[in-house]
C-alpha cells in the first residue's frame, strides 16, 4: 500500500483549473521530486496535500486514511509535515524558540500544569528542550541557539526551517524549492543534507524544485507537471529523456536550469 | 548575587514593608497597581503573545468583580470561595465569547468585543434589582474563612495572589502553550504546519485571558468596596492596553512594568491640575513613540548585563 495515494484531485480559484484530475502515488521511503513550468499546478497540488486548499474532487488517503476533509494541522499531526518556498520563520524568534515550537504536539503537558509550575510540566519541558537540542546539534545550529534568526544568512535559515518541520517528527515531508537561493556549493551540501536525513529518518520526500541538474541527482522518482497534469512520471533518467517533459521545458525555457 | 536578583530583593522588601510605612492612601494605591498587573497579564497573553485584540477585558474584570460581590453580599458565601467562582464565572463567559471570535482578527475582533462591552454595561445597569445598576454595589469587608480581612491582612492576600499571578503568567508564556500563542500571531499558516490548532489556542487565550481578568475584578471588589459599571468601562479596558503597549507586549515583566508606571503617574501629574490628563496622554505617546517594544524592550540589553547576559525578560 502506498503512503500517499492522491487520486483524481481537482483544484480550481474561481474558474481558472489549476489541478486537474492529478493521480500520484507515493511509497514510503522515496525521494519523490515534483518538477514543471511555473503555473503547472505544483504549489496547488502541494496545498490540497497539506490541507491549505480544499480539492473540489478527488480523494487523498496518508497511511491508509483519507485526509483531504482534514484542517491542516491535524493533516500536519498525522504526520506530513512541511516546509515553505520563502522561508516562513518566526523572524524575531531565536533558532532554539523556532525549534521549541516545531515540537508541540509531541510534548503534552495541561495548561494549569504550566501555570504551576507543576512537575510534569517542568519534566517533559525539559524532554523539550533535549529534543530541540538534538536537532540543532544535527543540523550544526547550536551555536547558534540563541540567535534571533532575523539576523541569520538566507542559507542558515533553511537549515532553521528545515529543524523546525523535522521537530513535527513527520512520516513524509513535502520541501518547497529548498535550495532555491542557495549557490552551487550550498546547494550541494543541502543535497547531501537531505538525502542523509531522509535516510536516518526513514522520512518519505516529495521535493518541488525548480533546479533540474540537483532534482537528477537526489530524487529517485520524478513527476512532472504540465498545465495541471500529470505529463510524466519515472526515474529521473526517464523523465529526462523523454521528449514531452523536453518539449514543456523548452516553452518555459528560463525555468529549466 | 547577581544585579536582578538584588532588584528582585529590594522590590520585594518594598511591597512586604508597604502596610507598615505606609498611608491606607499609599496601601490602597499599591493594590490597585497588583490588581492592574493581574488584569494586564492576562490581556498581554492575549493581545501581545495570541495577538488577539480585545477592546473588552475591562467587562470580563466585571464579571469577576459581580460575581465575587454578588455572592458575598446576597448569598453570605465566604469570600475565600467567592473569589474562585469569580474566576470560574469569568473563565467561562470568556471562552463563550471566544468560541465564535476565535475565526475573526483584527478589526472585526475588536468590533465583537466592543459589543460584548456593550452587552455587559447594559446587563449590569438592567439587572439592577441584582447589581444595583447605576447607583453601583456596596461591599462588606471581606473575611477569608472566618477572619475579617483587615487592611493589612487583605494587603497581603492581594499580594500574595498578584505573585501566584505573576508565577501563573511566566509559567504559561515560557511552555507550549505560550509558545503556540506566539505563533498563532506570527503566523495561523505556519502554526498549522507545525501541528498547532490556531482556533483551540485562540479559544484558550480568550479563556485564559478572562481568568485572570475575573481573578482581578474580585480583587477589586475587596479593595474598593463599591464597585459600579463605569469603573468597567471602554476608556478602563483601552487604559488596560495601554498598560500592555507601553510596558511590553508578549511579556509578563511588562505588564507588570506598564501596571506599576501607567497606574503611578496620574498620582505623579497631579500637582499639574487641569494639565495632568493632557501631560498624561504626552507621556503615554511619548512612550510609544521612543520605545516601540515597550519599557522593557527599550531596557533589554541593560537587563541583560544585570543577568549577567542570559536573561529572562519575558
Amino acid at each position: 500500500m502506498s503512503l500517499l495515494a492522491v487520486n483524481d484531485v481537482s483544484v480550481s480559484f474561481g474558474g481558472v483549473v489549476a489541478v486537474n484530475g492529478v493521480t500520484m502515488r507515493i511509497e514510503a521511503n522515496e525521494i519523490r521530486g515534483l518538477i514543471g513550468p511555473n503555473g503547472a499546478g505544483k504549489s496547488s497540488l502541494i496545498n490540497a496535500i497539506t490541507g491549505m486548499i480544499r480539492p473540489d474532487s478527488g480523494t487523498i488517503v496518508f497511511a491508509d486514511r483519507p485526509i483531504a476533509a482534514l484542517p491542516p494541522d491535524l493533516i500536519s499531526a498525522r504526520g506530513i509535515g512541511r516546509t515553505f518556498q520563502h522561508v516562513e520563520l518566526f523572524r524575531d524568534e531565536t533558532v532554539l524558540d523556532n525549534v521549541l515550537t516545531g515540537l508541540y504536539s509531541h510534548h503534552v503537558y495541561g495548561v494549569v500544569a504550566a501555570m504551576i509550575g507543576a512537575g510534569r510540566a517542568r519534566r517533559v519541558e525539559k524532554e523539550t528542550r533535549r529534543e530541540a537540542a538534538e536537532l540543532l546539534e544535527a543540523f550544526d545550529l547550536t551555536t547558534l541557539a540563541a540567535a534571533p534568526v532575523r539576523d541569520l544568512p538566507f542559507g542558515i535559515q533553511k537549515r532553521v526551517d528545515l529543524a523546525r518541520a523535522l521537530a513535527v517528527r513527520p512520516q513524509m515531508l513535502l520541501l518547497d524549492e529548498p535550495i532555491s537561493g542557495m549557490s552551487e556549493a550550498e546547494a550541494d551540501a543541502a543535497v547531501a543534507t537531505i538525502r542523509a536525513l531522509a535516510a536516518e529518518r526513514a522520512i518519505t520526500l516529495l521535493v518541488v524544485e525548480h533546479n533540474m541538474r540537483v532534482m537528477m541527482r537526489l530524487a529517485t522518482r520524478i513527476t512532472v507537471m504540465h498545465h495541471g497534469a500529470i505529463l510524466a512520471e519515472g526515474t529521473p533518467d526517464d523523465v529526462h529523456s523523454n521528449p514531452l517533459v523536453v518539449d514543456a521545458y523548452l516553452g518555459n525555457a528560463d525555468d529549466n536550469a | 548575587m547577581r544585579a536582578h536578583r538584588i532588584i528582585i530583593v529590594i522590590v520585594a522588601a518594598f511591597a512586604v514593608a508597604v502596610p507598615i510605612l505606609g498611608s491606607s492612601y499609599q496601601i490602597y494605591l499599591v493594590e490597585l497597581i497588583l490588581i492592574n498587573i493581574v488584569a494586564a497579564i492576562g490581556l498581554n497573553l492575549l493581545t501581545g503573545n495570541c495577538g488577539q485584540i480585545s477592546l473588552c477585558h475591562a467587562s470580563l474584570m466585571a464579571i469577576g468583580a459581580y460575581t465575587t460581590a454578588l455572592l458575598t453580599t446576597r448569598f453570605a458565601i465566604t469570600y475565600a470561595l467567592a473569589l474562585p467562582a469569580g474566576v470560574f464565572v469569568t473563565t467561562l463567559l470568556g471562552a463563550s465569547l471566544g468560541y465564535p471570535a476565535r475565526r475573526l482578527s483584527g478589526l472585526y475582533l475588536a468590533l465583537v468585543t466592543l459589543g460584548f462591552l456593550e452587552v455587559v454595561s447594559i446587563a449590569i445597569e438592567e439587572f439592577s434589582d441584582l447589581t444595583g445598576g447605576v447607583r453601583g454595589l456596596k461591599l462588606e469587608k471581606p473575611e477569608l474563612a472566618g477572619f475579617p480581612l483587615h487592611t493589612a491582612g487583605l494587603y497581603y492576600f492581594v499580594l500574595a495572589v498578584a505573585i501566584i499571578a505573576i508565577r501563573a503568567g511566566l509559567g504559561l508564556r515560557h511552555s507550549r502553550y505560550g509558545r503556540a500563542f506566539d505563533a498563532v500571531r506570527q503566523s495561523v499558516i505556519v502554526a498549522q504546519a507545525l501541528a498547532i490548532p490556531p482556533g483551540r489556542t485562540k479559544l484558550l487565550a480568550f479563556s485564559i485571558a478572562a481568568a485572570f481578568a475575573g481573578l482581578a475584578g474580585g480583587l477589586f471588589t475587596a479593595v474598593v468596596g463599591f464597585i459600579d459599571p463605569t469603573e468597567f468601562d471602554i476608556s478602563a479596558s483601552l487604559r488596560q492596553i495601554t498598560f500592555i503597549a507601553v510596558g511590553g507586549l508578549g511579556s509578563v515583566w511588562g505588564s507588570v512594568i506598564g501596571s506599576v508606571i501607567l497606574t503611578l503617574l496620574p498620582e505623579a501629574l497631579r500637582g499639574a491640575d487641569e494639565y495632568s490628563d493632557v501631560l498624561y496622554g504626552a507621556i503615554l505617546l511619548a512612550a510609544l513613540v521612543l520605545a516601540p517594544t515597550g519599557i522593557v524592550g527599550l531596557f533589554a540589553p541593560v537587563f541583560r548585563r544585570l543577568g549577567g547576559g542570559k536573561a529572562q525578560l519575558s
